[in-house]
């Protein structure tokens, strides 16, 4: 089911958690909320719950006005960054808790708890008790009590933020594949991008209590709004350049003495913020072909699948990945970069 | 929440219609009422009383109550729905309590309402089960329009959790406590005198500080100060040092500690203080021993600071180790094991780390230490000989031949202070850090055994305490078997014969015992008390950690109110407050139950609240998010994680009830005699032997209460990894 925002507003006495927010996470997809530690993404899910209410704004769910109901009268599960697991239960009791608080006898709630542990792979797990699971265990029992519910909106907290980076990469495929194969409406809370990129249909990224931007994981990557964005989402080098409009469709963006021809995005002529893409620079020894960026090479790194660079050059230092590991350059080398228009977005005056 | 907004409906209107709205002089149970419920001035409810008996003042309460279960039961938006209940159900309310107040038994109760309205020619006297029962309805009406409202987190029961605590406290603990600190600025006649105040503190005899410099008596203030600090400190130390011993080592007699630390607080509080004179007194067995051997005079010793002192440490160390079992138990074993892999030896992981998560338990067992103490009336009246303490003082004001009142809630007030000191400078120490450690993620850490040095230490301290605990109730219990102490060493049954004899006759068995009477009352209003007791308690503990709602602290504040005040004030308070309308229960057995209830709570909201602090939060968002509401919440998850604070809330429940002396005092009468005012004669009469065979029956009867409780609740499963035992090892 679909969860709509309206201008909702969160304090906590003086302070505003959250500044005036509204989105829409259409029915049976997969949104994440962004954005750096503090800024309000826990506090805007804990409203989805209702584990918080709204200061001012209205909160929908499938178009059903939730403002004050309480979390136990939404449809609404959550699965927590501590997992959260009783540990007076035993597994199986922890998934079938919902079920049975739903009115479902010890049978019935003992066979669908037993189904939901299947899903998440953990058959055979029922009578253990908490502390005596992993933590990637603890966290598929904590995904099944709240899926086996099959509540119309889904939420994760940072779910992934205490496995390690396999554990975490799997996980969030699990996630993932679990959501589209039941169609469900999830969403999703992390301040890693990667991983928000990886899962979501949609993004929305906030910053100090409000939306940044939003939009899917590619608009948000190969377009994003502002410098803040840039810089979030993925690496980027800030830069100073000038833009300047030829034919319609495209301008012209100079950096330095290199000239690089984008897709208008409706940026003004003259000085403008820009971020350059590391993998959009390739770099070469000196002299390269004309209308380069000439530099030096400050730091060379070699990490097996690429080098990362710091080149000084005239429109400041910028950092570099080059999958050409077999002739890596040093540092000091004199070097001519050019810069692929994808990688060049305009982000600002 | 229709369901409820239905059921308080109806209950409330039910209640108007077809129950005595006053109180009834034959009881709710005689039935007598059910023919007069329209007919009769005396019977009728609320409705009768309106149109057949001209109650007119009673027509706008009803009305509200009707304007609000129409409310809540009609189909509206939520947005009109909660405002509009809100104001119905908060107008019945206002309107209740301005009738309640104002019309007593002679017409109007205050000068001005006659001045303004003329004499009312109508009486009311106090509330029924009717009146009650609308009382209770428009109340959850108003709990229920305040979560439609988005208050409480938008739940109706928490909201309706919030205003029953909250009223219950105003009306049994805040109200009487008022009526008697008015009491304070008040002359002989009732006129309010505020510098009556000062001429009734500012004495030499409270404030004198002559035994620090130059010889001669302190006042009273600091002599209740002083002693309620080392009385403090002292439980602390002593609780930590069993608690530490019955959780972390592997000492063999943990369960017969146990069982021994709960000793002193199922003997009512003058027996220490009779063990004491048994063995320390002026005929005691150390004196006849010293001039038998070395012919040293006997001597007074026991009698003043040092006996009291004692006395409190015996009795109020055994609620330190119940506040501070839960606490040590808590503490979370891979935070330990974390810190022994950060280098520390086991030594500086206790004391830089289980000792100050444990911080928030031992400012706990502090305060309570410290208040026992300064409320403490039956050991300083038996041992304290010329060293008078405030409780004292006030029960002299009271039942001597001074008879001031005012002077007595003069010095309740003072009292109350230093109570409220104690209770800031704890919540300073404690402050807002979190000191949760039962986390959701399983904890697979195992528990860290003490170190060696902090073992010897808690074992040196507690061992030679437990075996003078086990002396001094071996001599107590010695002194009921013989005929009489100190000059007739003959053993004899007389004296448990007399109280509990059972003799067989034609028509069955006859309690022919003279304790039988006195003896059922209080098994009966004690296991009243004891669940409602531990349930009110732990509920509160439950909205003051769990729950943010405007006024947080003040509920805080009022739940430890009555903890805060000795039980002799909290005793003639309740007469005052309660034996004119509105509440009109003076001589009944409810007012006991009352009493007991808010007297001892506030012990259940303290291990309570120590307790839940150490439960992560997210259990309980968890629970709430996987559709159990907040009843289903407190129930499956966290009472089965309380469990060792339930024990401790039902136990002293239980246990408070039967032994508490000084609050019942003034409340007990010939048909509601309790146990303890019971031997308290018994004492005064010189019958040393009957009293301690009663004293001896009551602990028999405690000790079972305890088994049974601890049988029932069960053990906290918290799902750690058991101790592997360390065999098999090269
Ligand atoms: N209960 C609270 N009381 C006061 N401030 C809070 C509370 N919860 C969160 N905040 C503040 O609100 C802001 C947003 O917090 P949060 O939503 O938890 O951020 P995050 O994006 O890291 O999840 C933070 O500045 C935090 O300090
Ligand atoms: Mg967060």
């Amino acid at each position: 089911m679909s969860v709509e925002f309206r201008d909702v507003v969160k304090r906590y006495g003086t302070a505003t958690a959250v500044a005036g927010v509204s989105f829409t996470v259409e029915a049976g997809t997969l949104v994440t909320l962004l954005g750096p530690s503090g800024c309000g993404k826990t506090t805007t899910l804990r409203m989805i719950a209702g584990l918080e209410l709204p200061s001012e704004g209205r909160i929908l769910i499938a178009g059903r006005d939730v403002t004050n109901l309480s979390a136990t009268q939404r449809d609404v599960s959550m699965v927590f960054q501590s997992y959260a697991l009783f540990p007076h239960m035993s597994v199986l009791e922890n998934v079938c808790y919902g079920l049975r608080r739903s009115g479902q006898n010890k049978a019935e709630a003992a066979d669908r708890a037993r189904e939901g542990l299947k899903q998440v792979g953990l058959a055979g797990f029922e009578e253990r008790q908490p502390s005596e699971l992993s933590g990637g265990q603890q966290q598929r029992v904590a995904v099944a009590r709240a899926l086996v519910l099959k509540p119309s909106v889904l939420l994760f907290d940072e779910p992934l933020s205490n496995l390690d980076a396999r554990l975490r990469r799997q996980m969030r495929e699990e996630i993932r594949e679990l959501q589209q194969r039941l169609g469900l409406t999830v969403v999703y809370v992390t301040h890693d991008q990667q991983e928000a990129m990886a899962v979501s249909d949609r993004i929305i990224v906030m910053n100090a209590g409000r939306i940044e931007q939003q939009g899917g994981p590619r608009d948000l990557y190969e377009r994003p709004a502002t410098p803040f964005l840039a810089r979030f989402m993925g690496e980027s080098n800030p830069a100073r350049g000038s833009v300047r409009r030829l034919a319609p469709g495209k301008v012209n963006v100079r950096l330095g003495e290199a000239e690089i021809e984008i897709a208008d995005t409706g940026a003004a002529d003259g000085e403008a913020m820009v971020a350059v893409r590391p993998e959009a620079i390739t770099v070469e020894p000196a002299p390269g072909p004309t209308g380069a960026l000439s530099g030096k090479i400050a730091k060379a790194s070699y990490l097996g699948t690429h080098m990362e660079y710091s080149i000084d050059t005239a429109a400041g230092t910028l950092f570099a990945t080059c999958p050409r590991v077999e002739r890596p350059l040093s540092a000091g080398t004199a070097v001519a970069i050019t810069l692929a228009p994808r990688g060049v977005i305009i982000v600002g005056q | 929440m229709p369901r409820a907004s239905l059921a308080w409906s109806v209950a409330g209107l039910l209640a108007a219609v077809v129950l005595p709205w006053y109180a009834l002089q034959e009881g709710l149970d005689s039935g007598v009422w059910l023919s007069g419920l329209w007919s009769s001035e005396d019977y009728a409810s609320g409705l009768g009383q309106l149109l057949a008996h001209g109650r007119w003042w009673l027509a706008p309460v009803l009305l509200a109550l009707a304007a609000s279960s129409t409310v809540s039961l009609l189909p509206l938006e939520r947005e009109r729905q909660g405002p509009l209940l809100l104001l119905a159900s908060g107008i019945g309310l206002v309107l209740f309590v301005a009738q309640a107040l104002g019309i007593g038994l002679r017409g109007w109760t205050v000068d001005w309402l006659n001045i303004l309205f003329g004499e009312l020619d109508a009486r009311q006297v106090g509330i029924g089960a009717g009146g009650a029962l609308v009382f209770i309805a428009l109340l959850s009406l108003l709990s229920i329009g305040l979560a439609l409202r988005g208050g409480f987190g938008g739940d109706a029961f928490v909201a309706g959790a919030v205003t029953t605590v909250g009223a219950s406290i105003v009306l049994f603990t805040a109200w009487p406590i008022l009526r008697i600190l008015l009491q304070a600025f008040q002359d002989g006649d009732g006129a309010f005198m505020p510098a009556l105040l000062i001429d009734r503190l500012a004495v030499e005899k409270i404030w004198s500080l002559r035994c620090l410099v130059g010889g001669g008596r302190c006042g009273v203030a600091w002599n209740t100060l002083f002693l309620a600090l080392a009385c403090g400190a002292g439980t602390t130390a002593l609780g930590l040092a069993f608690a530490l011993i019955a959780t972390r080592t592997s000492f063999a007699y943990k369960k017969t500690l146990r069982v021994l630390t709960v000793l002193p607080i199922i003997t009512p509080p003058f027996v220490i203080g009779l063990a004491l004179i048994l063995v320390f007194g002026r005929s005691g067995l150390v004196n006849q021993f010293l001039e038998w051997s070395m012919g040293v005079p006997p001597t007074r010793w026991i009698y003043g600071f040092q006996g009291v002192f004692l006395a409190q440490l015996f009795a109020f160390t055994p609620v330190a180790f119940l506040v501070l079992i839960g606490v040590v138990d808590g503490v979370s074993p891979t935070l330990e094991e974390a810190s022994q892999t950060l280098r520390a030896d086991r030594w500086a992981t206790f004391s830089t780390v289980s000792l100050p998560l444990m911080r928030p338990g031992l400012a706990n067992a502090f305060l309570v230490g410290f208040i026992e103490s300064i409320a403490d009336f039956g050991n300083p009246i038996v041992l304290g000989g010329d060293y008078g303490v405030l409780s004292t003082e006030i029960y002299f004001a009271v039942v001597g031949a001074q008879l001031d009142y005012g002077r007595a809630a003069a010095l309740a007030l003072l009292l109350l202070v230093f109570a409220l000191g104690a209770f800031f400078l704890q919540r300073h120490v404690v402050g807002t850090r979190s000191y949760a450690t039962i986390s959701g993620k399983g904890d697979s850490g195992l528990p860290t055994p003490l170190p060696d040095r902090a073992r010897r230490t808690a074992q040196w301290i507690a061992l030679p305490w437990a075996g003078i605990t086990l002396l001094l109730y071996g001599f107590a219990f010695v002194g009921g078997l013989v005929k009489v102490w100190g000059r007739d060493y003959t053993p004899t049954l007389d004296h448990y014969a007399k109280a509990f004899a059972i003799e067989r006759s034609a028509d069955g068995l006859i309690w022919s015992g003279a304790a039988w009477n006195s003896f059922w009352t209080t098994v009966k209003l004690a296991a009243i008390a004891a669940p409602l007791t531990a349930a009110l308690g732990l509920l509160a503990a439950w909205l003051l950690v769990r729950q943010r709602f405007a006024g947080r602290a003040t509920l805080e504040f009022a739940t430890m109110l009555s903890f805060a005040v000795p039980g002799t004030v909290i005793g003639v308070a309740y007469v005052f407050a309660f034996n004119v309308p509105p509440i009109e229960i003076t001589g009944t057995a409810m007012i006991i139950v009352l009493c007991f209830i808010f007297r001892n709570m506030p012990v259940g909201v303290r291990a309570g609240m120590a307790a839940m602090s150490q439960i992560d939060r997210s259990l309980d968002e968890a629970s709430l998010t996987l559709r159990g509401g907040a009843p289903q919440t407190l129930v499956y998850v966290v009472l089965p994680l309380l469990r060792p604070a339930i024990v401790g809330a039902l136990v002293y429940g239980f246990v408070r009830a039967v032994t508490t002396v000084s609050a019942v005092v003034f409340l007990v009468t010939a048909e509601y005699e309790l146990a303890t005012t019971y031997i308290i004669l018994r004492v005064i009469n010189g019958d040393y032997g009957l009293a301690i065979a009663y004293s001896c029956a009551l602990i028999v009867l405690m000790l079972a209460v305890i088994l049974l409780i601890q049988l029932a609740v069960g053990e906290r499963r918290l799902g750690r990894r058991a101790p592997q035992i360390q065999g098999g090892r090269a």
